[in-house]
This record gives C-alpha cells, sequence and structure tokens, in this order.
C-alpha cells in the first residue's frame, strides 16, 4: 500500500461533490463522539478526515466507513469548524462507488453531467426508437378497450400477441437486471478486495464469512443501523423509498405476467393495491427530499450534487408516468396509454442501467456488503488483540 | 534592649497551607514557648487586612518581635519587614518560617506535617529572641548602566536609557551589533521586515552620544555592588575600567544545532537547513536547492531541538509562529511548491498569531501531527528513480498512520537555547541559571526583569525564549527599573554584613584568608581584622572560620542560628530507645 | 510506631534553599522528617553547627551548597567542602556514623535531587535507628 502523502488528490475529490470546506477540520474529534453509529474500530467520520487532508489514496479505497454512515447530518451540527463532516461522509461514498467500479463510468457520470445525461438520452432513444420500429402502434389501438373500460395494454403492438408482448418485455427486464448485476457483482468483488484482501494488517478467519454472513441479509432488509440514527422518522421515509421501489422491482420483473394483466383488476386485488403502496411510498419521500432540497434547512439536504438532483428527477418522472399511464389506462384511452408507456420506459431504463450500477442507487449492494466487510475486519481484529498480534489502527 | 515580646502569625495561604497543616494547632503551641505574647492563625498574612493584624497588635500589645510563619522568605520577606516599619518596628525584628514550600507543598500526611509546622514555628520563635536591630545603610547610584548584549532587548534598553540622558555601556562579544533579529528577514505576523527595525536601532545606537558601544568585549571580572559596579578593560590599557551603577543582562539566545539528531540528517543531506538559513535563503530572494533547483515540495519540521527530553523540554515559543511565517512566505513565492509542516503542537499564541494560522492554513498547505516524544520523522535521500530529493517518514498521529512524504527542501525549526558562554556571564553578575541555563528572574510574576542581585536585571531570550514583542517590552521595563533607581539616586543595601568584636580578635588573620571580596583589612597597629561593609556582602565564611568567635555576620550571629537548631528539636517528640555505639 | 529521624539541614539562600522552595512548587513529595535553617552561603556553616545540631537530638545533618564553581559568593561551597572533610573524620571518632552527616549540592533548578535526597537520608536513618547521642544526653 502505497503511504505517499499527496496534496493534488483533494482537487480530484472536489470533483465529487463538496468543496474544501473540510480543510477547516482541526481533529477534535467531536463528529465521531457524536455519531450514534461510530464505534470500537469502527470509528468516524473525523479519521476519514484526516486520511483526505494527506491524500492517502490507496489508504481512502480500503475505508469502509462511509458506508457505515446514513447522513443524519448530526456531526455537520456539532462541528465547530463548520468542517461538514456529514457531507464528506456523502462526497466519499460517491468517491468510492468510482473507486469500486472497475469500467469507469461511475467516476465519468460523477465528475461529468454531460457524460451523464449523453449516457440517459441514448438509452431513452434507444427505448423510443426500438419501440418506435419494432412494436409500433396497431391501427386499430382504439379498439383495445375491455367491457369495463380499461385499455387492453398488452394489445396495443401491431402484429403480435399479448402473451408475446409479455414476454418481450419480461425479456428486457431480465437482460437489464442481468447486465446490471454482473457490474454489481464484479464491484462488489472489487470492494472486498480492496477492503479485505489487499489489507494486510490482518487476516479474516475463514469461518467468519458464514458467521458474519447473516447481518448482510438481515441489514438490507431492516436496515437496523439507519434505525440508530437519532432521526427515526427519516429511517421511516427512507424504509417507505425502499420497500417501495422492491415491491415496484418484484411487480415489474419477477411477476411481470401478473402485474401488466390483460384486465385492469378492482382495486381490491393485491397487484393493484402493491402498486399503489409502492406509488405511495416512493412519491412521499421523494417529496420530502426534494423540499428539503429546495429549502435547504436541513443540514443534510444543504448541499445537493447535480447527480442527487438528477436521480430526484428521474424517479419522480418515472413515478409519475407510471402514475398517468395507469389513469390512462383507466380512461380507456389506449393511443395515449401506448405513447405514455414508451414515455415512461424511456425514462425507467436508463434510470436503472445509470443509478443502479453506477450512480446512486448503487448504494443498495455496497452499504450492506460494507457492513458485512466491516464487521469481518472486526472479527479479525479482535481475534488478532486476543493473540497480541493486532497492528495499529 | 528591652525583654522581647512576641507575635506569632500563622498563615493560611487560602488553602495551601490549610488543607495539609493544622494552623490552629500550631498557632496554639506556640502559645506556651517563652516571651510569646500571642499567637494567631489568620488566612492570608500578605494581605492588607493581614498585615494591619500585625500593625495593630504591636501597637495594642507592645510587640517587639514578629514570626510570621507562611510562605518562602524568598517571597515575602521583604514586605512583612515593611509591615514592621509600618508599626514602627525594625524590620530585622522579623523572623518567617516557611510552612508552605518546605511543609504544606510537599507532604501529605496532616500529623507530620503539623509536628513539622510546629517544630519550624518554634524554631523562628527562639531564633527572634535574639534578632538585633539593624541600621539601614543606603549608598549613591552611579548614573551610568551596562548592558551586557547588543540584539534586540540590549539595544532597545540602551536607547531607553540613552534618550533618558544617562550614560550606557553596551557590551557585544561579537564584531557587530543585531544579534539573532539581523539574520530575520520579516517578522512574524504583520510581515514587516526585521531589518529596517533592527539596522534603525544600530544607526541611532551608534549615533547617540549616550552610548559608549565596546563591541568584541565580554562581560569579566564585574566587580561592586549595586548602584557601584566596577568592570577592569583590560584591553584598553592598564587602568582602564568601567563604572556604572546598574546592569541589564542581554546575552540573547543561541539556535540549536540539529546535527544532534540522528533523525534529520542536518550535515549532511544538503538540502535540510535550519531556520536561520532559510532567513537567509529569504532575504537573497532565492528559494532553491543546492544545485539550484527550484524546490517542488518542501517539508518544515516543527519542534526541532525543543520539547523532547533528549534536547531541551521547554517550548521555544517562537517556532510554530515562524514556521507559519515560512509557509505564507513560501506560498507566495511558490504559487505551486507542495509545503507541508510536520508539527508536534501548534502553539499559535499571542496576538494575531492564531489568526496567521487560520490564514496559513488557508493557503493550501499540509499539516501533519506527529509525536515529538516518541517517533520522530526520519529523512531520507530519495532513490534516483524519484523526483525528488529526500523522503521523509512520519508517524502522523491524527491518523495512526505511517506516511511518506517527498521534500526537496526540509527546514528544521531549531530550538533557542542559551549560549555555552551564560555560565561566565552569571557568575560574574552573581545571578544564578535555571537548570536550561536561562537566568532566573527574582519571581516569575511579581518580579520578571529583577534578578535576586540587586542593580542586575535581565531581559530578552537570556531569561527564557521570546519573540521580539516579549524581548522589546522586557527591555524597556529593565530600563524603567534602572532609570527608577537612577531617578532615586540611591539605595538601600544589605546591612546583614560582617563586623569583628576587637576585643575578641587574637589577630590570626583566618578571616583575611577566607574573605572572597577581599572586604577585610588587618589594622597593624591594633593587630585587630577590620571589615569594610561597602565590600563585604555577608556571605559569613568569616564568621564560620573565626576561632575566637570575633568576627560575627549580622542577622546569622552564632547565636540566632544556635537558638535556631534549639527551638527545631524542642518540639520534636522523642522516643527514649537503647542503642549501641556506632562505628 | 516506626522510629522516624530527625534531620537539621542547612541550605544555602541561592541555590539549595531555593532549590527546595522548587520542590515546594512543583508539589514534589518527600519524607517529612527534615527541617530546614536557611543560611546565606554554606560557607557559612560552622562545624559546632552540626555538633549542637547532634547535641540537642538531632538524628542527621543535611548540609546542601551550590555546586562548585555556581557559589553566589564565588568559594564559600569550597570553604564548606574543606571543614565538611575535616568534621566528617571528626563525628566518627565520636561515635556518629559517617552516614548521619552529609554535604551535598543542590542548585536553584534541582526541586526533584532534593526531595529525592531527603527520601533518600531519611531511608538510610531509619536504618540506623536514633542517633547514639541522644542517650548520652540523656534526650528521651
Amino acid at each position: 500500500m502505497n503511504n505517499r502523502v499527496n496534496p493534488g488528490f483533494k482537487k480530484e475529490l472536489q470533483k465529487f461533490g463538496m468543496s474544501e470546506q473540510w480543510n477547516e477540520c482541526f481533529h477534535c474529534g467531536n463528529c465521531t463522539a457524536i455519531c450514534p453509529l461510530s464505534e470500537n474500530e469502527v470509528l468516524f467520520p473525523r479519521k476519514g478526515i484526516r486520511v483526505i487532508q494527506m491524500g492517502l489514496k490507496d489508504k481512502l479505497a480500503s475505508y469502509v466507513e462511509p458506508w457505515m454512515c446514513y447522513y443524519c447530518g448530526e456531526c455537520s451540527e456539532t462541528c465547530p469548524r463548520d468542517a461538514n463532516p456529514g457531507e464528506l461522509m456523502m462526497t466519499l461514498r460517491r468517491y468510492l462507488t468510482s473507486v469500486y467500479d472497475w469500467t469507469g463510468m461511475s467516476r465519468k457520470f460523477y465528475t461529468s453531467k454531460w457524460w451523464e445525461l449523453s449516457y440517459i438520452l441514448f438509452f431513452a432513444l434507444l427505448v423510443i426508437v426500438l419501440f418506435l420500429i419494432y412494436l409500433p402502434l396497431r391501427p386499430d389501438a382504439y379498439l383495445m378497450v375491455n367491457e369495463s373500460g380499461g385499455v387492453m395494454l398488452n394489445h396495443l403492438v401491431a402484429g403480435i400477441s399479448g402473451d408475446q408482448f409479455i414476454r418481450i418485455i419480461e425479456f428486457g427486464d431480465w437482460a437489464m437486471a442481468i447486465i446490471v448485476a454482473f457490474i454489481l457483482v464484479s464491484n462488489i468483488l472489487n470492494m472486498f478486495y480492496k477492503i479485505i484482501l489487499s489489507n494486510k494488517s490482518f487476516k479474516v478467519p475463514f469461518y467468519a464469512y458464514f458467521t458474519e454472513f447473516w447481518r448482510l441479509i438481515y441489514n438490507f432488509v431492516t436496515q437496523s443501523k439507519f434505525s440508530k440514527c437519532d432521526d427515526k422518522n427519516y429511517w421511516v421515509g427512507h424504509m417507505l423509498l425502499m420497500t417501495g421501489y422492491t415491491t415496484m422491482f418484484i411487480l415489474v420483473v419477477v411477476a411481470l405476467p401478473a402485474f401488466q394483466t390483460e384486465k385492469v383488476v378492482d382495486w381490491y386485488n393485491w397487484q393493484r393495491l402493491l402498486g399503489y403502496y409502492a406509488t405511495f411510498g416512493i412519491l412521499f419521500f421523494l417529496t420530502v427530499v426534494t423540499i428539503g432540497r429546495i429549502r435547504k434547512k436541513d443540514i443534510k439536504l444543504q448541499y445537493s450534487h447535480s447527480t442527487d438532483w438528477l436521480f430526484i428527477i428521474m424517479l419522480g418522472l418515472t413515478t409519475i408516468t407510471g402514475i398517468v399511464l395507469h389513469i390512462f389506462r383507466l380512461a380507456g384511452l389506449p393511443a395515449a396509454t401506448y405513447y405514455m408507456y414508451i414515455l415512461h420506459l424511456a425514462i425507467l431504463v436508463p434510470m436503472i442501467m445509470v443509478e443502479v450500477p453506477f450512480s446512486k442507487w448503487s448504494h443498495l449492494a455496497y452499504r450492506p456488503f460494507a457492513i458485512y466487510f466491516s464487521r469481518l475486519k472486526q472479527v479479525a481484529l479482535s481475534k488478532q488483540y486476543s493473540t497480541g498480534l493486532a497492528p495499529a489502527i | 534592649m528591652e525583654e522581647p515580646r512576641i507575635g506569632v502569625y500563622v498563615c493560611w495561604c487560602g488553602t495551601n497551607i490549610e488543607k495539609v497543616v493544622d494552623v490552629a494547632e500550631v498557632a496554639k503551641a506556640m502559645e506556651k514557648l517563652p516571651n510569646v505574647v500571642l499567637s494567631k492563625n489568620y488566612k492570608y498574612m500578605c494581605s492588607d487586612p493581614g498585615q494591619d493584624l500585625i500593625i495593630k497588635d504591636i501597637k495594642e500589645n507592645n510587640l517587639n518581635r514578629i514570626v510570621v510563619s507562611a510562605c518562602s522568605p524568598r517571597i515575602h520577606e521583604l514586605t512583612f519587614r515593611k509591615t514592621l516599619e509600618k508599626a514602627g518596628l525594625n524590620p530585622y525584628l522579623l523572623q518567617m518560617a516557611n510552612i508552605r514550600e518546605h511543609v504544606s507543598w510537599v507532604h501529605d500526611d496532616k500529623k507530620a506535617a503539623t509536628d513539622k509546622a510546629k517544630s519550624l514555628v518554634a524554631a523562628a520563635v527562639t531564633r527572634v529572641n535574639h534578632h538585633e536591630e539593624l541600621q539601614k545603610r543606603t549608598v549613591d547610584i552611579n548614573p551610568a548602566t551596562l548592558i551586557i548584549g547588543g540584539g534586540i532587548a540590549g539595544l532597545t534598553a540602551a536607547l531607553e536609557i540613552a534618550d533618558a540622558g544617562k550614560k550606557v555601556f553596551l557590551l557585544e562579544k561579537t564584531n557587530h551589533l543585531g544579534g539573532v533579529v539581523a539574520g530575520i528577514d520579516q517578522s512574524f505576523p504583520y510581515f514587516d521586515s526585521a531589518q529596517q527595525i533592527i539596522q534603525q536601532f544600530i544607526k541611532r545606537i551608534k549615533q547617540h552620544e549616550n552610548v559608549e558601544v565596546l563591541l568584541n568585549t565580554k562581560a569579566e571580572n564585574i566587580t561592586g555592588y549595586v548602584g557601584n559596579f566596577k568592570m577592569p578593560l583590560p584591553m584598553l590599557g592598564i587602568d582602564a575600567e568601567l563604572e556604572f551603577g546598574n546592569i541589564i543582562v542581554a546575552t540573547g539566545l543561541k539556535p540549536y544545532d540539529p546535527s544532534a539528531i540522528r533523525e534529520y540528517g542536518y550535515g549532511y543531506l544538503p538540502n535540510v537547513i535550519t531556520s536561520l538559513e532559510f532567513e537567509k535563503m529569504l532575504m537573497s530572494g532565492k528559494i532553491e536547492t543546492k544545485d539550484g533547483k527550484t524546490p517542488e515540495d518542501i517539508l518544515i519540521i516543527h519542534c526541532v531541538g525543543s520539547r523532547n527530553k533528549n534536547c531541551h523540554e521547554y517550548c521555544s515559543r517562537t517556532c510554530c509562529m515562524t514556521a507559519l511565517k515560512f509557509a505564507t512566505q513560501l506560498r507566495s513565492a511558490l504559487p505551486k511548491a507542495n509545503i507541508y509542516q510536520a508539527y508536534a503542537d501548534m502553539r499559535s499564541f499571542g496576538k494575531d498569531c492564531e489568526e496567521l494560522y487560520l490564514k496559513a492554513s488557508q493557503k493550501d498547505i499540509m499539516f501533519l501531527m506527529y509525536d515529538q516524544q516518541k517517533y520522530l520523522p526520519e529523512i531520507r535521500r530519495a532513490p534516483n528513480r524519484e523526483k525528488c530529493e529526500m523522503l521523509v517518514e512520519i508517524e502522523e498521529i491524527l491518523s495512526g498512520d505511517m506516511v511518506e512524504v517527498p521534500a526537496d527542501l526540509v527546514i528544521l525549526m531549531t530550538a533557542m537555547e542559551a549560549h555555552e558562554d551564560v555560565k561566565d556571564v552569571a557568575r560574574t553578575v552573581g545571578v544564578s541559571l535555571c537548570g536550561n541555563d536561562f537566568f532566573i528572574e527574582r519571581h516569575p510574576k511579581l518580579d520578571p526583569v529583577a534578578t535576586t542581585t540587586d542593580g542586575v536585571f535581565i531581559a530578552g531570550t537570556c531569561q527564557a525564549p521570546k519573540d521580539i514583542p516579549d524581548s522589546v517590552a522586557q527591555a524597556k521595563a529593565a530600563a524603567a527599573r534602572v532609570l527608577s533607581s537612577i531617578d532615586v539616586g540611591q539605595v538601600e543595601i544589605e546591612v546583614t554584613t560582617a563586623f569583628t568584636n576587637e576585643d575578641l580578635c587574637c589577630g590570626c588573620q583566618t578571616c583575611i584568608s577566607v574573605c572572597p571580596y577581599k572586604a577585610i583589612g588587618f589594622n597593624e597597629e591594633n593587630r585587630v581584622s577590620v571589615v569594610n561593609e561597602i565590600l563585604c556582602k555577608g556571605c559569613g565564611t568569616c564568621s564560620s572560620a573565626c576561632p575566637t568567635g570575633a568576627i560575627r555576620t549580622r542577622h546569622f550571629t552564632d547565636k540566632q542560628i544556635m537558638s535556631q537548631i534549639e527551638g527545631m528539636l524542642s518540639m520534636t517528640k522523642r522516643k527514649s530507645k537503647k542503642t549501641e555505639l556506632e562505628v | 510506631m516506626e522510629f522516624q529521624p530527625t534531620i537539621i539541614s542547612f541550605l544555602c539562600n541561592w541555590c539549595s534553599y531555593t532549590g527546595a522552595d522548587l520542590a515546594g512548587t512543583s508539589r514534589m513529595k518527600y519524607a517529612p522528617n527534615i527541617r530546614i535553617i536557611r543560611i546565606m552561603c554554606s560557607g557559612r556553616v560552622d562545624p559546632t553547627f552540626v555538633l549542637k545540631s547532634f547535641r540537642e537530638g538531632a538524628d542527621g545533618v543535611l548540609i546542601c551548597g551550590c555546586h562548585p564553581g555556581d557559589c553566589h559568593y564565588h568559594e564559600g561551597n569550597y570553604k564548606c567542602l574543606r571543614r565538611f572533610k575535616l568534621l566528617h573524620k571528626y563525628i566518627q571518632q565520636m561515635g556518629i556514623h559517617k552516614d548521619r552527616l552529609r554535604l551535598e549540592w543542590i542548585s536553584a533548578s534541582e526541586g526533584r535531587q532534593f526531595a529525592d535526597l531527603v527520601d533518600n537520608m531519611t531511608e538510610r536513618l531509619m536504618e540506623l535507628g536514633p542517633s547514639p547521642i541522644k542517650e548520652i544526653m540523656e534526650i528521651a
């Protein structure tokens, strides 16, 4: 591990978010003291600030702590120098995402708006063009309204049956899921190498990989660490959002044939109820965050990176087009439904392709794994302590 | 003289004495001693009400001897002597017992401390019985002043006194004036030119009619006493002699030689330089390595020789600010360079100095903290493949990481230390040095420019490391003290000198052989020794050498000390225990 | 109760007494067995002071002066040293153990050394027990 100091590193980090505010830090450690999540051997945020001030790039790449932070903002409020450690942790998560990403796309998206926008535009156009050329609107689409007045969504395309249409969309879903999963998994392996394997100061005992694995699942589902932050409302809001899009994900990827049905089922059917819940969950938290980011009262929402706004806009537009699509369908407007469907996908697809593997949304994978890895590290270190081989941490 | 009537006062010193010594018990025990009229305890004897209490008691009870049992007589003996004077008593009828520095601050056991205090106060009581009235003597003050050292402190004091119309002899052991400040480019925190300041001073001094500058001259063989010192100038002829009434010691400092610190490689790594060498570089306007390259990475190491038990344990007080000044100057001279500071603690105290730190920290400078007590940064030559000249390993303690810093130029912020020959100066002016060879002031807070030797004052870094404003302030304070003593014109001198009882003197002349001041002459006619009380400084060596007890030292007579021994042992409880004679 | 010796000590005003004061201001703890008498110079220590102390029941006597070369009065400490050498032989002939009388150099900055010296001497005197002179003088 190269331990050469690098004064130029901070310039590089600045591209990922905040300005040089953290240079104000004089290492009183109040941030670490106030943080409800910082604990023995996983101390942050002060130590991370130090690593950045000195520009120790390799050390930072193996630094798991930023993922332990859920940005409640208490450290930034407590900081006597206004060095804003919370925002720094956020910036570091962006930076680390780009470090784990071997394709280099993440770095491009975080450091250049134009790259990201072109990428999104490309996928949006791809969806639109594919639809218009290969899945055009059938001329007699106006007939595709069933007896209850709803649009028969799967029958709007010329030349193919409803089943075929569902299969095509399902194929698209799975193709996307596989690409995204491949990138995420390879990045997590990269992260594993940087945090655990390349660090020679400790060795993880083999059994720990199994005994600690439950934490990964447990934290993914409950986000119990997040709930330890003092601001519980934020955890509830985030939980609504997370369960919202998990539900939606299951509905559109795993259960598409049951969800995107021929006929509009009655409102009390599970598909519709789950769909409404997911829409509400996403929209509610999104609204709260959007208002917060505009008002800039809450310290954790004061600083918005361009990618934060892009994520909000994409997710917001996806949700809104989804709702409008649903309304058009209920209102029995086949052509409008068709075009809204294309628009919905033209926003959804680029969003998934950019956010999940390369940008903000990737934390859904990195965070639980980071918790897992940090536990592995703690187990290794405490074992070394008890055998007297402890390195300085 | 009338029968002694003794008043005993036991001071609490707030809780300083009271929390360890049972002051009431001590006061009560004294009541039984012969000639003790009253014995009291009070919270603060040195306070105005405390002193008023003594004065009132003296007047109401016709007391004629006072024992104050409080702190060290080195601190408040003069205070209480003045109290006695105010009450119309001779000030030498006082005896102090030191139950703070020698009892309450050094012992924890209440019982043992109280017993010890009793024995010390009892000794003072028995001693004070034998005190005699001594009459003060005054001598005229020679209005000329000797200033030792031509640095900023010496120059300031010289100008201050000379401007007041008094004669000044300014001794400088080197061949030029200006001292260390003459080697400094700009001063912190305002970046004004140190050169301008010092050159102006030197110019004025050289032209001043009241100042006689003696270059290449050391202070040696100073004799005499306050008001009437003398120093021979052998190089100017056999009889040349300086006469002066006061001395200001301003011998300054010497930069620490960092070649003793192995880790820094000073001396064999060409681009490791000291702060003063860097000042020269700044003055020349060219910041470059030994090969003439512009440095890209510059490391400034703090606390070189300071705050480390292997060098000096004290803080040199100016290096942090000088380092910040360097960083600021470097940043404006080399905008693209990487500047690093390896520091132990940033001690940027003083007016506008924290602001200097703040400003410097906004100039893209990397601050690295190292443990001055444990691992010093280690400088080594960089291998050829590296772009930089040197690599420095630092155990950075804010992160706990071992980091490597590239460097083309390393500036060592060297400590201030005393000159090697300061001991000679101290001896010739009769002032003690502390463990770090800095001059000891009379009182660290209440009298920081005077020394325990009357007529000798100290200014500048010979007293402790300090910056230019502090040196100038102390120099001006010392000058003011000198001027006020010249203005009074006369000074009271120590009256505790020796004198002979001619009836007892056998004329053996032993006293003459032991006197270090040649203060004892021999009267051939009467065959007796005679003390010249002007020259006598009252050490008492003659008294202890005299076989007949003819020569006595006032205030330290045999009788007084013997009675003190008796008093001291009278209070000690003894246990009878048979022992055989030891050989 | 354990035997507690009493030490009479003569400290010169300029170095040793100031050193003892420094031990106080630095709050260094030492044995409470010492009783300090201030004199201007160790050269003032008359042998009779030492003999008087033993006669009055001291278990030990400690004389402290400036380090050689540092005497405020140039050479008083050397004078003291000369007398001490003779006196040291003399007291042994009187049956007083040599460790009961010590001459040490303590400078104004050596508070620590002073405290250690007192502890050290007290310890030694506790080993030696009470001074034999006490019995002769019938000091009970």
